[in-house]
């Protein structure tokens, strides 16, 4: 089996099977990171293409300083918060065109299901990605990648580009956030 | 067990369903996906430079600038004309005798192979 560094050099040369196999070996990684961000599987689909046409496009930049999977996650990371910004500046626009409408604004419902997760723990965890998803980018991404990805604290650290202390920080500050949009949720619908 | 203590309980359980998650899996065809992706998008240029070519402006200027050029090339021929026909007319049968070429079907002598 060819290794990790011999298929990123071919992959510099344009070789389209060491591209095939790059795709192949680290697909669901990108598409569960992807996922998990954006929480939409549609999207997730589109945004992994990206990822890896990026990927191929940009191979040549890597110099090796970092591990191969680090650098795919950032991609995968960045991509994925892009297009969230780039959703929420929409949806401001169409706010904007909608004023003078009839202003009924509804409550958004938990909807987004994670394929991976078991059926007893589906309904709370769409309560839970809910409130993940309004959580700041930086906390937003590495609980993802903690939770979803398995990734240590240090794996998030070099992900992000920071320490591991400011990792634990982010991860402290997002369970904060996060119990608050519980506490709220559950007092609203709990009886 | 106060309506607290329950909403904690509920929180704390929440927190937690994330755990054990397994991996979603990305489409089987993931890799035939990107790679349509990446033929349309090198095709694009070619429908980029079609699309600024077949603008309307782009086509007149594009045909102006056609006829231009064929009028100064025939105003050009015209002023210079006749001596150019002799001399064009003279070096032409100069080559078909060296070549031994038939100038016309009409007179060639298929018996003896000459011309008449």
């Amino acid at each position: 089996m060819i290794n990790e560094t011999e298929l990123i050099e071919q992959l510099k040369q344009g070789d389209e099977t060491a591209f095939k196999t790059i795709v192949e070996q680290w697909k669901d990684m990108v598409y569960n990171t992807v996922l998990g961000i954006v929480q939409n599987e549609t999207e997730a689909e589109d945004l992994a293409q990206d990822v890896f046409i990026k990927v191929f496009e940009k191979i040549n930049t890597f110099k090796g300083d970092s591990k191969f999977s680090t650098w795919l996650y950032r991609i995968a990371t960045t991509t994925a918060l892009d297009h969230l910004r780039s959703k929420k500046r929409k949806k401001r626009f169409g706010f904007l065109q909608s004023l003078g409408g009839d202003g009924d604004e509804k409550e958004s419902i938990p909807d987004f299901h994670h394929p991976g997760i078991s059926l007893d723990n589906k309904e709370r965890a769409a309560v839970l990605f809910k409130a993940i998803d309004s959580l700041p980018e930086n906390q937003k991404t590495a609980y993802t990648l903690h939770k979803l990805e398995g990734l240590s604290y240090r794996e998030v650290s070099e992900v992000l580009n920071t320490t591991v202390s400011a990792v634990e920080s982010l991860m402290s500050r997002a369970n904060q956030n996060l119990r608050k949009q519980l506490e709220e949720y559950y007092n609203k619908h709990y009886r | 067990m106060t309506s607290k203590e329950k909403i904690q309980q509920e929180i704390e359980q929440t927190l937690q369903s994330l755990d054990g998650t397994k991996r979603a899996e990305a489409n089987p065809f993931l890799f035939t996906r990107i790679q349509a992706r990446m033929n349309k998008k090198s095709s694009r240029w070619e429908e980029r430079a079609f699309s600024f070519l077949s603008r309307p402006a782009i086509a007149v200027a594009i045909v102006v600038v056609v006829m231009v050029v064929n009028g100064w090339a025939l105003w050009g021929n015209s002023a210079s004309g006749s001596n150019e026909t002799v001399t064009a007319d003279t070096n032409v049968s100069e080559l078909a005798n060296e070549y031994n070429v038939v100038a016309s079907v009409d007179n060639y002598d298929y018996e003896n192979m000459t011309n008449e």
